[in-house]
């Protein structure tokens, strides 16, 4: 991170409605700002033209016809989504959302406003399709479709995490995500794509996970998890793969069994279930809940989503229990059941400890880890200590998707509360449906932007200095795989001592557990716990 | 001549542009299909019976459809989603609720359509009872001399506000195109030429009249009018006909938005989209052949992995 600068200064600008009709081009291009493009390998793996360009080049090489194929495309996404018609038509821009885009606060950048962002795509729709912007040109807030354009689109629709935070605010609604997604569609579809998510997608649509992990690096994974748990509890998990006729199907982000600090959460999921004795399994098949596709077009989401459902039924499950995620529970509430319809084999989803019915889960049959453990707390059907986690003073971050995408708010707080006794809140604004994303989502975790991913997250950064401050917040827990990812990052560049984990790596720390003989002296991450053991 | 072209066939064509205008905007959005239900959740979504849901939850993320008619009742009489604004003040890195731009678009929104309440009063003779009282109380009638009909006021007063803000704030500056301020400009000169008719030139109301009545039931007579009065007239009928080619048409758009108007029910109730494509991609048996190996020996070890301790 040599090149960011320790201080980060933000310039508000504010240039005139012409000038903000003319491109950004890769002349000013800034780095730690833009993506790097796709490789040639994911292109042809998932049918994407590909052609060898560098976004710094003058020439970006785009394909002869380009120019019709993205207008026919844009034609056909108008016909196809209503949402892309409605708020390419009724934006009146009245600002509201402008400062609610943390890449706009953190950049300064007034391309940034998601009505700006949004507009860079507008003023081409304004161009081809109405008949105003037809006559009157620049004077309608239109624009020719030229090469510089899609520089433009290609810079600002990859500074965009597709976190909805401006949705919230929009008077009518329109999301800027949802246009940004189509946005990148459209740029795919000529080859302007970036790499960091094609990785995964073309890794996730061969191997079943981002990771590209084979079968047995699953299994491994997951077997040298167990031994963790061995090593902090002196219990021997085993832990079912691929087994057939389980009664729940368990699917989790793959970065829970393969990076830190996810791993303590999966140690906290294998815990949990020995110690209910649940009856389930994990799949290799279906071993990644998140879907990187998502960020790109409906059709590769589909094809990422599809293997659970095709998994739950080849192995006969009830239903579907998933772990902490992000963008995989946008996907898993708002997408999958209607891009893949879920398996007539399914059974209603009940807890089989507790027999509550979730209803809100009726049809998909999938059901958020927070909701299952929450109900098993109230149903007092696990044993807990909270005072285990008592070195850590913990605030909870709710992730943009399962806060504006599915309205989780209280299940993973009713757990925390439960299961630490520490539990403080971050400033009203920054919270719930007006969380603050941690600058990393939508496909931009990715080093090449490390600029712009370290300033996005400013504003979640500040609300948690002020409790970090205030109250001697040490614990940031989230249930997204990516913030996880994200925020130690971020954290180290805002020189903010605290750690990140997940809701449930505080459960697996309270958790009593019936084998175990004796005391736990450590965490799950090997600190000592305080007042136990040696300090 | 000129003079009934403008008093009849104006109107009557402004009105025909409105009215197809906007029919044919929606039919056209409505063509586009809504492939998923994507609502923006503002508040918590259906789930156990022991999570707490509060009243605005229940609005804010509706599982409902009487919920969703509800969201939808606040979003469109009340602008719920504009009254949530914050604004950024990167002094202290703080949020403060900034609820201005609300104010001046609730204050234009109500008072222009207590405005177009009280032009009925030009159509109707005799005048219902109740336009009379309404007429009284939207007047205070008593607490001026001459009477001040107050909607006609704070829609002018609200109006510049919300022109006042793309002039003098940089964001907004910024992002306002040409066609924002003519919109504001076209909707300012229509009320300024109305209120300038009330209580400084004070136009005869009976020709008024007697054109208003001839129009809604379709025996037109032209009249002779005030020119201030043709001016506010022909103003009016610039915005209905701009309307639906312009941004005005918000006002019918919101009941389109996805993101507004569909219930937080995803997993309750599967939505179905009209051009699901068919699933292309691997699988278990294309899986299986790549992997086979190691698949079988998951299989041998009894579908279990044991920590090796
Ligand atoms: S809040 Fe909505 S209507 Fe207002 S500028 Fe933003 S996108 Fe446009
Ligand atoms: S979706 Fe999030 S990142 Fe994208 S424009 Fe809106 S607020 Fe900004």
């Amino acid at each position: 991170m040599e090149e960011h600068p320790e201080v980060l200064k933000i310039e508000q600008k504010f240039p005139s409605w012409r000038d903000m009709l003319k491109p950004v081009t890769e002349k000013d291009f800034k780095p730690g700002f833009y993506h790097y493009p796709i490789l040639e390998k994911d292109a042809q793996a998932l049918g994407i033209p590909y052609r060898d360009w560098d976004p710094l080049d003058k020439d970006w090489k785009l394909p002869p016809d380009w120019k019709e194929t993205f207008l026919n495309k844009f034609k056909e996404l108008l016909d196809k989504y209503r949402s892309l018609k409605v708020f390419m038509d009724i934006c009146v821009r009245c600002g509201a959302c402008a400062d609610k885009c943390h890449y706009y606060v953190g950049t300064g950048d007034p391309k940034n406003m998601p009505v700006a962002r949004a507009e860079t795509l507008r003023s081409i729709y304004r161009r081809y399709f109405t008949k105003i912007g037809q006559i009157f040109g620049e004077w309608a807030g239109a624009r020719e479709l030229t090469e510089d354009v899609i520089k433009e689109l290609y810079y600002y629709f990859y500074q965009c995490s597709l976190c909805r935070r401006c949705s919230a605010f929009c008077p009518y609604g329109i999301d800027t995500a949802e246009i940004v997604w189509r946005g990148r569609e459209l740029l795919n579809s000529i080859g302007v794509s970036h790499r960091f998510s094609f990785i995964s997608i073309a890794a996730s649509a061969r191997t079943g996970n981002h990771l590209g992990l084979l079968p047995g690096g699953v299994a491994g994974a997951l077997q040298s998890v167990a031994e963790d748990v061995y090593d902090i509890t002196g219990i021997e998990i085993e832990v079912p793969v691929n087994k057939k006729g389980a009664e729940i199907l368990f699917v989790s982000p793959s970065a829970d069994f393969f990076a830190t600090p996810h791993w303590y959460v999966c140690m906290g999921y294998l815990m949990l279930f020995h110690e209910l004795g649940l009856d389930y399994t994990w799949s290799t098949y279906a071993s990644e809940g998140g879907n990187f596709g998502t960020f790109q077009s409906y059709e590769l989401a589909q094809k990422l989503n599809h293997k659970i459902y095709e998994e739950a039924e080849r192995l006969g499950v009830k239903w579907i229990l998933g772990g902490e995620c992000g963008h995989m529970w946008r996907d898993k509430h708002q997408f999958m059941a209607t891009m893949n319809p879920p398996p007539k084999t399914l059974e209603d989803p009940v807890n089989p400890i507790t027999g509550t019915y979730f209803e809100n889960a009726a049809e998909t049959k999938m059901v958020h880890i927070a909701e299952f453990v929450a109900d098993l707390i109230k149903h007092k059907k696990i044993k807990l200590d909270p005072s285990r986690n008592d070195h850590w003073k913990v605030t909870f971050h709710d992730s943009c998707n399962t806060a504006r995408g599915m309205g989780l708010f209280e299940e993973p707080r009713y757990v925390i509360k439960n299961v630490c006794n520490y539990f403080y809140e971050m400033p009203e604004h920054t919270i719930r449906e007006k969380t603050y994303c941690c600058g990393s989502g939508g496909g931009l975790l990715t080093e090449e932007v490390m600029e712009l991913r370290m300033r996005g997250g400013m504003p979640r950064a500040m609300a948690l200095k002020h409790v970090h401050k205030r109250f001697g917040v040490n614990f940031l827990c989230t249930i997204c795989a990516i913030d996880k990812a994200a925020f130690p990052h971020l954290l180290e560049f805002w020189k903010l001592p605290v750690e990140v984990g997940g809701m449930m790596e505080l459960v697996g720390n309270a958790l009593i557990m019936k084998d175990e003989d004796q005391e736990r002296t450590t965490d799950l991450r090997g600190n000592p716990l305080p007042g136990r053991g040696e300090e | 001549m000129i003079v009934p072209l403008l008093e009849i066939a104006v109107p009557y064509v402004a009105f025909a542009i409105f009215l197809i205008g906007v029919i044919y905007r929606a039919i056209n959005w409505a063509k586009s299909p809504v492939p998923l239900k994507i609502p923006t959740t503002c508040g918590q979504q259906y789930t156990l019976p022991f999570i707490r849901r509060t009243i605005y939850d229940r609005f804010d993320s509706p599982y409902t459809k009487w919920e969703t008619i509800g969201r939808m009742f606040f979003e469109v009489f009340f602008f719920r989603s504009l009254f949530r604004n914050t604004r950024y003040y990167y002094t202290r890195h703080e949020h403060r609720d900034t609820r201005f731009l609300w104010f001046f678009a609730i204050l234009f929104h109500w008072s222009f359509l207590l405005v177009l309440i009280s032009h009925l009063r030009f159509f109707l003779e005799p005048v219902p009872g109740w336009l009379e009282f309404y007429m009284e109380v939207s007047g205070l009638k008593g607490a001026f001399v001459p009477e001040i009909y107050i909607p006609g006021i704070t829609a002018f007063v609200g109006l510049l506000c919300l022109f006042g803000r793309r002039l003098f704030l940089g964001k907004e500056r910024t992002i306002s195109l040409p066609s924002d301020y003519l919109a504001l400009i076209l909707l300012i000169s229509v009320i300024a030429t109305g209120l300038l008719m009330r209580y400084i030139i004070k136009v005869p109301i009976e020709p008024v009249k007697e054109l208003a009545i001839g129009l809604v039931t379709f025996h037109p007579v032209a009249t002779d009018v005030h020119p201030l009065f043709l001016l506010h007239l022909l103003l009016a009928c610039t915005a209905l006909a701009y309307f639906p080619f312009s941004k005005l048409m918000h006002a019918a758009g919101v009941l389109f938005s996805p993101t507004r108007n569909m219930p937080n029910d995803n997993r309750a109730r599967t939505h179905v989209n009209p051009w699901n494509p068919p699933y292309k991609g691997i699988t278990w048996q294309e899986y299986y052949e790549m992997y086979k190996d190691q698949l079988d020996e998951i299989a041998e070890e009894g579908y279990k992995v044991r920590p090796e301790v």
